[in-house]
This record gives C-alpha cells, sequence and structure tokens, in this order.
C-alpha cells in the first residue's frame, strides 16, 4: 500500500493545475470540513472530494485509503456507541454500572454523531491523499520554501518522506532473517511475541545510521551547506491565470466562514438528533459553497486549452 | 593533478592509521584502476581526493596531499566539490532529491549558480551520459544502473576534472555495471576528465586471466608482459601456443539422491507473475548455481525454499514431505538462508551469542549450545573475536560470522542470495572454501548470483531463469560454456583458441592449464 500512495506523473487537467493551487484547494477542503458539523454538508464535501479524485484518475490509488477509512469509521462508531452515554433515544442497556461513567447506554444518537466523525476522518484523510498523489513531492518542497519555511527543515522533511519506503524494505528483510534463524516462532503468547519482534530494531536502526551517514556523504561531496546563497533551480510559479484559480480557490474558504459565522452549517446531535430541515437558505447556501468549490475544475480545463493554443 | 605525500590518515579513535605513509601522483587525463583486498584503505584513499577525509570524517592527518595544487587540509570542501567529484557504492544513498533533474540541479544550486547556468550545465550533463530520456523520471522509477548514471550526471554538472568513483558497480548486475564502466571510458577517452575507479569487477578479471599467463609463464611459454584484457591475452596466447593436448575437461557426475523437489510451482506478486511452472530438484551433496537477469525471478524462487515465500500453485516436497505444512521457523532447520548483506544476520551483542542465537531460540540445552558454537568459531575462524560487537567486524568477518550463525543448526541445505557481491578476489576464494566443504559432507548449496566465474570453479549444477522461467538447468558446463553472457572470461578466451585445439567448454584456469603442454 505505501508504494502505491507515491505521486506519479500523469496527463489529467488536474495534475496540470499549479501546485499551490491545489495545496491552498486541499487544505481548504480540510478546514472546510472540520467548521461544519451538519451531515449534509458534509457528505456533500465527501462527494466533492470523491470528484476530484476520480478526475485525477486516482481512484485505484485511493481505494486502500478508503479501506482504511472503513476500519477507522466504524470503530470510531464503535467506541464512541460505547462510552458516550448522552441522547434520549436509548437502543440498549447494561443490566450494570459502571464507576464514574455510571449505567452504560447506547443511543441513537452517539451513534449518529460517531458516524458523523467518520464521514469528517474520511473526508480529512482522502484530502491528503489528493494532495500526496497529485503534487510532485519537490514542489511541496518549492511551496513551502516560496512561504519563506528554512531551507533545511524542509529538506530533512523531503528527504525522510523519501527514505521511507527503503525503511520499509529494509525492515521487511531483517525481518525475514530474524523468521530464518527461528526467533520468530508461530507459538507462543502474543505479549512473548511482540517482545520478540522487537529484537529487529537494532539492526534496522543500524542500518538507517548507515544510510544517514551515505546520505551525508553524499551531500557533502556536492557541496552542501557551504554557506553561500542558495540559488533554486525549480521555482513555483504562478502565471496570471494560476492567480486566478487561486482566488478562485481561496472563496469556498471564505464563503464557508461567513455561512458558519451567519450561524447556518451547525447541528446539534444531542440530546436529540436535529430535524434535517433543508430547504430554502440552507440549501442555496450549501449549493454556492460547492459551486466554488467545484470551480476549479471548468478553470483547470480552460487552462489547458489556453496553454494548448 | 593529485599529489599525496607520506599522507597518513587515522580515524579518531582508531589505533591503527587507516592510510599509511602514502605516496601517489595522478596525472590530469589518467584513468586510475586502485585495487587492493577489502578493509585495505581504498574508500579512505578515495575520500581524501575531494576532502570529505578529515573535512566530513575528521581524524589525524600527516604528511602531505594536494589537488591542483591546492592543499587538501586547507581548502574548503566547496571549492574541492567543484574541482573532485565523487560517485558512491549505493545508487540508493546518494540521490537527495526525488527526481533526475533537481538532483543534477542540486550541487550547482548548493554553489549558488543562477538559474539560467544551471539549466544549461543540466542539459549538458544529461547529454552527456546520455539520459536524456530519463530526465523527468523519479528515483524510483529507474534501475539501479540508471541511478548510478544520474548519480555521474550530477558530478558532472559542477565540471570538475577529476571523477572518483567508490565501487560504482558493486550493487548492480553485469550488464548495467558494463555499461556504467563503458560510460566511464568514454568520459575519460573524449573528455578527457581524470578518473580515478575502485572496481572489483576489473581486479577479478585481471587477477584470472593474469593467473592464467603466469602459470604458463612459469611453463615456459614466452611473454613479454602480462596482458590486462581477454582480447590482448587472446592476442598473447595465439602467438605463443605450442602443443595442445587432446585431454577434454570433464565432470564426474555423482549418483542423484534428491533431498528437495520443487513440482510445476507459479508465484506471482499481486498482478505480476513471477515464477512459471517451475519444477526442479535438489539433490544431496550438489552445489547449484541459480542464474539470470535481475527480476528474472531468482530471490523469489529460493525463498519459496524456506517458505518466506508461499507457491501460489504446485508443491514443494523435502524429503517426500509437503513443506507447506511447516512454518519458517521448523522450515529453517533443515534449510539455511544466508542473506545478500552480512549486516542483516546480526543481531546479538557478542559474536559468540550471535552464533548461538538460533539455537537458543530452538531451545537446545546449553552445554549442546556451548559445544556446537565452540566448533563452529574455530571452523570459521572467529575464536580471538568471540566477545567482540558482531557490527565492529570487518566485511569478511561478517560474513564469515553469518554463515557460522545459520550453520550452526546443522541445515541440509543452504540457500545464500548473492553472497559475493562487492567480494573482493581473496574472500570470495574463502567462501567457496566453505561452500565445497559444506557440500562434501553431503548437504546441498543453492546459491544466487550473478558472479559467472564462481561458478564456473565451484557449481555442479546451473538453473537459468527468465522471467520466471527455466531456460536452462543442467551441469555448469553445458550452461556456461559458448554462451556469450554467461561464460567466464577463460571460456571466452578457450572459445577464441578453439582452431588451436583447445576445448570449448573449458571453464577454468586449472582446466585450460591442464590442456596446454
Amino acid at each position: 500500500m505505501m508504494r502505491e500512495l507515491r505521486y506519479r506523473d500523469r496527463d489529467t487537467v488536474i495534475h496540470r493545475l499549479n501546485p499551490v493551487v491545489k495545496l491552498v484547494w486541499g487544505i481548504g477542503l480540510v478546514v472546510l470540513s472540520l467548521l461544519f458539523s451538519h451531515p449534509v454538508y458534509l457528505v456533500a464535501l465527501l462527494a466533492v472530494i470523491l470528484i476530484m479524485i476520480r478526475l485525477a484518475g486516482i481512484w485505484r490509488e485511493w481505494t486502500p485509503v478508503l479501506k482504511l477509512c472503513l476500519w477507522l469509521g466504524v470503530s470510531i462508531i464503535i467506541i464512541n456507541a460505547l462510552v458516550s452515554y448522552h441522547g434520549d433515544h436509548v437502543l440498549a442497556e447494561a443490566p450494570f454500572t459502571l464507576p464514574v461513567l455510571g449505567q452504560p447506554v447506547i443511543t441513537l444518537e452517539a451513534i449518529a454523531y460517531g458516524a458523523v466523525m467518520a464521514v469528517k476522518l474520511t473526508i480529512i484523510i482522502s484530502a491528503f491523499t489528493f494532495i500526496n498523489l497529485t503534487v510532485h513531492p519537490d514542489d511541496i518542497m518549492s511551496v513551502l520554501l516560496k512561504m519563506k519555511l528554512p531551507y533545511k527543515s524542509v529538506l530533512v522533511t523531503s528527504l525522510s518522506t523519501r527514505f521511507i519506503p527503503c525503511l520499509i524494505d529494509d525492515a521487511q528483510r531483517i525481518n525475514d532473517a530474524y523468521r530464518t534463524r527461528g526467533a520468530l516462532p508461530s507459538t507462543g503468547n502474543w505479549f512473548s511475541r511482540i517482545k520478540r519482534q522487537a529484537g529487529i530494531i537494532i539492526p534496522l536502526l543500524s542500518s538507517s545510521l548507515d544510510r544517514a551517514i551515505q546520505v551525508a556523504e553524499a551531500m557533502e561531496a556536492r557541496a552542501f551547506g557551504t554557506g553561500q546563497n542558495r540559488t533554486y533551480y525549480k521555482n513555483v510559479v504562478l502565471s496570471g491565470f494560476d492567480w486566478l484559480i487561486l482566488v478562485c480557490v481561496l472563496l469556498p474558504l471564505v464563503a464557508g466562514i461567513l455561512i458558519r459565522v451567519f450561524g447556518y452549517g451547525d447541528y446539534e446531535y444531542f440530546p436529540v438528533l436535529q430535524s434535517i430541515h433543508f430547504e430554502g437558505v440552507p440549501f442555496i447556501l450549501l449549493g454556492i459553497l460547492l459551486m466554488l468549490l467545484l470551480s476549479v475544475i471548468p478553470l483547470a480545463f480552460i487552462q489547458r486549452r489556453v496553454e494548448f493554443d | 593533478m593529485i599529489e599525496l605525500r607520506d599522507f597518513t590518515f587515522t580515524y579518531n579513535g582508531a589505533v591503527k592509521p587507516a592510510l599509511q605513509d602514502v605516496n601517489l601522483a595522478i596525472e590530469g587525463g589518467e584513468f586510475v584502476l586502485i585495487t587492493g583486498p577489502s578493509g585495505g584503505g581504498k574508500s579512505t584513499l578515495c575520500r581524501c581526493f575531494n576532502g570529505l577525509v578529515p573535512h566530513f570524517y575528521g581524524g589525524t592527518v600527516g604528511g602531505k596531499a594536494e589537488v591542483q595544487g591546492m592543499d587538501i587540509l586547507r581548502t574548503p570542501p566547496k571549492e574541492l566539490a567543484m574541482k573532485v567529484g565523487m560517485v558512491f557504492q549505493d545508487p540508493e544513498n546518494q540521490l537527495v532529491t526525488s527526481d533526475v533533474e533537481r538532483e543534477i540541479a542540486f550541487g550547482l544550486e548548493n554553489l549558488g549558480f543562477p538559474v539560467n547556468l544551471i539549466a544549461r550545465r543540466v542539459e549538458e550533463a544529461l547529454d552527456t551520459v546520455n539520459i536524456a530520456g530519463l530526465r523527468f523520471r523519479r528515483h524510483h522509477e529507474l534501475s539501479g544502473g540508471e541511478k548510478q548514471k544520474v548519480a555521474i550526471a550530477s558530478v558532472l554538472a559542477l565540471h570538475p576534472d577529476v571523477l572518483v568513483l567508490d565501487e560504482p558497480t558493486s550493487e548492480l548486475d553485469p550488464q548495467s555495471a558494463e555499461e556504467v564502466l563503458r560510460l566511464l571510458e568514454r568520459l575519460n577517452d573524449e573528455l578527457g576528465i581524470t578518473v580515478v575507479l575502485v572496481e572489483h569487477r576489473l581486479d577479478r578479471v585481471v587477477h584470472l586471466v593474469d593467473r592464467l599467463m603466469q602459470r604458463l609463464r612459469e611453463k615456459g611459454l614466452e611473454f613479454d608482459e602480462l596482458p590486462l584484457t581477454v582480447k590482448e591475452a587472446r592476442l598473447k596466447l595465439q602467438k605463443a601456443l605450442g602443443k595442445v593436448n587432446t585431454t577434454r575437461p570433464a565432470d564426474e557426475h555423482a549418483a542423484k539422491d534428491p533431498v528437495m523437489n520443487i513440482d510445476r510451482m507459479w508465484f506471482s506478486y499481486g498482478d505480476r507473475t513471477a515464477l512459471r511452472d517451475i519444477s526442479m530438484t535438489v539433490n544431496r551433496g550438489e552445489f547449484i548455481a541459480v542464474m539470470g537477469r535481475n527480476a528474472s525471478g531468482k530471490t523469489t524462487l529460493v525463498k519459496h525454499f524456506n517458505g518466506l515465500l508461499r507457491p501460489g500453485k504446485g508443491r514443494i516436497t523435502l524429503d517426500g514431505v509437503d513443506t507447506s505444512r511447516y512454518s519458517v521457523d521448523e522450515l529453517s532447520r533443515w534449510i539455511g538462508y544466508v542473506f545478500q548483506n552480512p549486516n542483516d544476520h546480526l543481531f546479538a551483542d557478542t559474536v559468540e551469542e550471535e552464533v548461538a542465537f538460533s539455537l537458543k531460540n530452538r531451545g537446545v540445552a546449553p552445554e549442546e549450545i556451548e559445544k556446537s558454537v565452540e566448533r563452529m568459531l574455530q571452523r570459521f575462524k572467529l575464536t580471538e573475536y568471540r566477545k567482540s560487537y558482531p557490527r565492529s567486524l570487518s566485511g569478511g568477518e561478517k560474513q564469515r560470522l553469518a554463515l557460522a550463525s545459520v550453520l550452526v543448526t546443522g541445515p541440509r541445505i543452504i540457500v545464500l542470495d548473492e553472497p559475493t557481491r562487492g567480494m573482493d578476489f581473496a574472500l570470495k576464494q574463502e567462501l567457496t572454501g566453505f561452500l565445497t566443504d559444506y557440500c562434501r559432507d553431503g548437504n546441498a548449496v543453492v546459491m544466487v548470483t550473478h558472479d559467472v566465474e564462481t561458478v564456473a570453479e565451484c557449481a555442479d549444477r546451473v538453473v537459468l531463469l527468465s522471467e520466471g522461467r527455466v531456460v536452462v538447468d543442467g551441469s555448469r558446463r553445458e550452461a556456461l560454456s559458448k554462451a556469450l553472457l554467461f561464460s567466464p572470461q577463460v571460456n571466452r578466451l578457450a572459445q577464441a583458441l578453439s582452431s588451436y585445439g583447445v576445448a570449448d567448454t573449458t571453464l577454468t584456469v586449472d582446466e585450460m592449464l591442464g590442456q596446454i603442454t
């Protein structure tokens, strides 16, 4: 799964968008999903990110992420239902009481709340997956540098992400060697097995350190950190049209904040689920928000036309 | 261009100097090969040319080292980086960014070159190394050989006068290695770049052909000087060759006594089929070499032997018993597995404990363990290091320790994945010595390797894989002679001399000597 989540060049309108645009759009979506608690808004936001993922042609890479989200979502719903006893619609009652928590009950409201949290989490993870799969990691680095983050910190971050696949390979290999030495018998209780598993940490650490020294050496040999003003060969440059799109992807964020300021998009789960009253003003507002979020798609198509001409 | 006078260097905390009183002069435009045993200070020497020693590593320096008249000690690494480019062994660990263009630009960016000049240099470097087609690729999409070329390009972009390469091909398969070496030759020929190369592969070639000629000299044949390549050797031998006797090299065929049997096995990683319809037998006392191009399924195949991978279709039997019933842990009693990098084998705090590790895991009685460990330490000449920390041993010692720690359980089959990669000639001989001894006791050795010379010396049988299929399964003589890519140097020589009566199935130096009187 880790390997599939690596960026790959593709020729889609989304991949052609400026990295700054994609970053702002994706982070904007995450902020929006945190702003709203109304289920209709959240489902709509989920639909928006799915449309973008589809358009970017990364549906196949995203499906394992969805699987992860489902697992997380189900566990959130279960845990929330088991520990949150608010809400008036009791579906089940425990025949005993717990200290501090009181009598455990499972309520419809707690389940609904858990479900909406799961949707939120899916939106956030999907948005980051979208950024990860459509923005070249070096471009992310360039954007961060443009935001005046210190070069060395940015480089360390990008280096460590680059070497994650190597680390996974190392771990796999060392684990195989460990198994062939009879160190991980299929018998024994889980505690002793976990303890034995920890034996691969030292060799893994030492191979990572070797790697780190070699990388440092290679950088030193190419005049890294010589103290002069470093130049940057590839910069993220925003064209006039990019600026236009950038403004357009900032609009939904502004709109979302205004909607919340005027008191829409909120939802009460406890003690009783609020009725999903959704016509008139809230409906129109959501429509506007979605239009603004999706406006990036026609703009992306127009940009490609312009570039081809 | 490069001059060392009485140069001595000691790493911090080391007792003995890594380099002692080195005197050396390299002229501009030369192609210099540095050879020597593992642990002989080759890497340290390389690193002093561009100031990594002592600027990066730190240590005590004596004597004088100059590059183009600049004192290495007093010149900042920045300036040295522009004079001396350095390429390292592991292609993965010297690429800093994540795509080819940025990688080539990295050094120039560090030096603060203006963007338009960087663009020009990147273009130049891509063309010089002939990898313009890779420019937008990301590193994980490249093969090892391509990565190494990118590393060379990224150094060339700085316009160095000297290119220093520390075993640049030891992690590559033979074809990619050949390409990288040819590239270096061209850079030296056409651009006049001084190349300083540490390389085992050339070392081996020179060594074998040299040894043959040296011994022919002892037999009375006259050569003015020893040849360096197969071509030179051929020309010299053609002139000097006298009588050739008609004894043909032959192998004795031992009775076949199967221990492991693989029956119509298939395997795939997700959508990619890695092994197709593999059937083969491993016999007692047999030394099998598994060969083939990269990604032809060699490692995938041998990982099935001890259950690290399980067949998708087909079955594997050990002494007639289906192995699918046993875990890796249980199978490892009968089948030992030695990974390519001995570091992956080292889990314990002392050499002694390392050897005892597998036995302890299996709950063997302490007196028993002590006896077995003692035997192994003696056999692998590790007794004096018994209390040492395994990772502080030298490369060859680590390899012996890895072998000892696997053989201590007395497996019937031992699988080795590219054990000779990056080893010098002496270490290889030592290893194959242990392995043939082990075979003689009625055990089987299965070795995945690219190393044709080693196979020619000691394998009984060769299994050649291609695209996950067995394409050749036969004696080494059938598999290695008359083939172009997979034939050893001596065989290439013999093929060229077959019109003089030398058998074209000759594989080793000794066989060749047996024919020439």
